[in-house]
């Protein structure tokens, strides 16, 4: 089982090397330590945890030897994978992207305050009404009945 | 085995099903008029300080526990749909508030000329009711739901004032605002249910976190649960949630007599009733009419038209969004609705179309939501991928066009042959197919949004040309006519067949205008109410 876990995890962060490089003083997504992440979150949904391990299943059989590939290589097989199994691709990157932009890191070289939408909310300006000087000149043109 | 809840008699005047928009509304009004109500609820209350806004994992739940789509979502309280046979995803929600606990609660009236379209157009059918007929209503649930919006609209009737100013435009706004103005195009602010100051009891002002569709944490959006059911059980009227209704029960002579329905803890029961009213939304209701065969009504309850599951309407939307070279924070503010315009609302048969639509304009979200696309698909993997996030955050805006869904027979709900809730019911089935008028309505808002985005400065602009998960909007499944031969229920929502049956929902609607229906869905919930209030005192025990 140990060994199971250690395969899916070394083949999930080549995935995500490919998908997300190295960029500023971040290195690579699989380089990040965010399996973890990734395997905590897609549990929180039985659906979407058994999407992901079928997806993972789907792509390890048709391309087994992707760990030992060279980069390039990597890049085609993901192409070919997207092509032809859209909705397993989809499931993978889907969390890929969401748990490397949850990341306090990536928060910070990217200038996002990354709290969670609430409870803060935002600030906005207040409701203006000049900007309505121009709309209000329009006389009325609904359909009469 | 079905208990009655104990020998005592437990008749209510009026069994609602459906807690959400309409059923609230209704119950709120005759609970006061003194009837004895109950509402079946397959869903539960909903805790808003528990709103997934507020959880680390948001982005997470959006596609998942929390996503519009109850085919993602899968709660126990969730009933699958069978989606093979439509490019449309319906979406809602189940539970105390119904769709308007994820809806983006933008709330535009109907224009005077949807409810005459056969006269004006030549197409579909008339109302059997007029704009004037339910203005009233309009004016009544925007008091207790709070509006946010402000008087002069020129694509509008006047109308009374709103209870609020409305949302702030912000920088963002203005830049597509700016362009409308450039194009001499109709543009105003829109109509909205959320507060833009404190309104109601315990409801705060919007904070604008931008992710109304996911419940709102300050409950500064209006949902029923919020709204009318406090109002409701104030008066008297009692909700019984997890409880999932099989079949409107009838008599020998047709009479609907009560519910069966599967309690929270799995219990078959039966809910008696003077009289029943569906409020189950426009797949919902229809799905369990049809469930509610018998010997009186073979076809499915109320269904002597064939007309019930018949004539589904959604809007079909399409969605441009356009990326600007400066940053804007484009994820502060309501997500959704914050201006419209309706300068193609209203037929001109040189367009090569008939009816017309609304632009709905639309902000963006976070960083996790524009990795994965937004509205439109997810920026690319591998070399290009840091520099599009950066193009695309806080820089992104869209044009939703919604576009007026004329009925058609073979849009319809059935029942799937295969697939149950968990309780072992049939679960509805969706046939959809987008008209050619449609289409070309959808292309021509298409054509015109580009050149907004092309005249206020986008750089990169997408389009999804008809948007998968865009279902909201669920209507004319049971449709309102003067003729039984053609409409299952009259002007008043009381069913042709079954004189103690009334349906409030979008079920009900005719044609389907081209603005989000909810606010007219409540209008005539209320008329709905007056009606049995004023002239069905046989309903009383």
């Amino acid at each position: 089982m140990a060994s199971q876990h250690s395969t899916q995890e070394q083949l999930l962060e080549a995935i995500m090397d490919r998908m997300i490089p190295a960029v500023g003083d971040l290195p690579s997504a699989g380089q990040m330590g965010l399996f973890d992440e990734i395997v905590r979150l897609a549990a929180k949904q039985k659906r979407f945890e058994n999407l992901f391990h079928s997806a993972m299943a789907a792509f390890e059989s048709n391309i087994p030897d992707f760990l030992t590939s060279s980069e390039s290589v990597q890049d085609e097989n993901l192409k070919t994978f997207e092509l032809n199994n859209p909705e397993h691709f989809n499931t993978i990157r889907t969390i890929v992207y969401i748990v490397y932009y949850k990341d306090s890191r990536v928060h910070k070289r990217i200038g996002w305050d990354g709290n969670p939408p609430q409870p803060q909310g935002y600030e906005m300006d207040p409701w203006d009404e000049s900007v309505l000087v121009n709309a209000r000149k329009r006389e009325p043109f609904w359909r009469k009945v | 085995m079905t208990s009655n809840h104990g020998s005592k008699d437990m008749t209510v005047d009026v069994l609602i099903i459906g807690a959400g928009a309409s059923g609230a509304a209704a119950a709120a009004s005759l609970s006061e008029a003194g009837f004895k109500v109950k509402c079946l609820e397959q869903g539960f209350w909903q805790d808003p300080s528990k709103y997934a806004s507020a959880s680390a994992d948001y982005d997470f739940e959006m596609l998942t526990n929390w996503s519009v789509d109850p085919n993602k979502r899968q709660l126990d309280e969730d009933y699958p749909i069978n989606i093979d046979n439509s490019p449309v995803t319906p979406v809602m929600f189940n539970g105390v508030g119904g769709s308007t606990i994820l809806w983006t609660a933008h709330t535009p009236r109907f224009h005077p000329s949807d409810f005459r379209v056969k006269t004006l157009d030549g197409v579909a059918d008339d109302w059997p009711l007029t704009y004037e007929d339910i203005e009233d209503y309009y004016d009544r649930n925007d008091e207790v739901m709070g509006c946010s919006g402000i008087n002069g609209d020129p694509a509008n009737p006047p109308r009374k004032p709103r209870q609020m100013p409305p949302l702030p435009i912000g920088s963002d706004g203005m830049r597509l605002i700016n362009a409308f103005e450039k194009l001499d195009w109709h543009w105003w602010p829109s109509d909205n249910y959320i507060n833009s100051e404190p309104y109601g009891e315990g409801r705060d002002a919007c904070n604008f976190c931008g992710h109304v569709h996911m419940g709102c944490f300050k409950r500064a959006k209006a949902s029923t649960d919020l709204t009318y059911w406090p109002r409701a059980l104030n008066n008297g009227a009692v909700i019984e949630t997890g409880a999932r209704v099989r079949r409107v029960t009838t008599n020998s002579s047709g009479t609907a007599t009560g519910a069966d329905y599967v309690d929270a803890k799995g219990v078959e029961r039966h809910q008696p009733a003077r009289s029943v009213v569906m409020a189950a939304n426009g797949i919902g209701t229809a799905r369990l009419l049809l469930l509610s065969k018998s010997d009186s009504h073979p076809d499915g309850l109320a269904n002597s038209s064939g007309l019930v599951g018949k004539n589904l309407m959604f809007h079909p939307f399409a969605m441009i969004t356009g990326v600007f070279p400066e940053k804007m924070n484009t994820w502060q503010g309501p997500l959704s609705n914050f201006a419209m315009s309706q300068e193609f609302y209203e037929t001109d048969k040189s367009r090569g179309f008939v009816r017309g639509y609304t632009y709905q304009f639309q902000r963006s979200l976070g960083p996790g939501w524009v990795a994965n696309g937004g509205f439109t698909n997810a920026i690319p993997w591998g070399d290009n991928h840091h520099e599009e996030l950066e193009k695309r955050l806080g820089s992104m805006m869209a044009i939703a066009v919604i576009g007026d869904d004329l009925p058609e027979l073979h849009n319809s709900v059935d029942l799937d042959p295969d697939l149950t809730d968990s309780d072992g019911i049939p679960a509805p089935r969706i046939t959809y197919t987008l008209s050619q008028n449609s289409r070309d309505l959808l292309d021509h808002g298409i054509k015109n949004a580009t050149k907004v985005f092309e005249t206020a400065g986008a750089t990169n602009i997408y389009v999804d040309p008809l948007m998968r998960q865009s279902g909201w909007h669920l209507m004319g499944t049971a449709r309102m006519g003067e003729d039984s031969s053609n409409s299952v229920v009259d002007k008043w929502g009381q069913a042709h067949d079954v004189d103690n049956l009334f349906i409030i929902d979008g079920s009900v609607f005719v044609t389907g205008a081209a603005v989000n229906p909810t606010p007219t869905i409540q209008a005539l919930a209320l008329r709905t109410a007056d009606y049995i209030i004023t002239n069905r005192n046989d309903l009383r025990g």
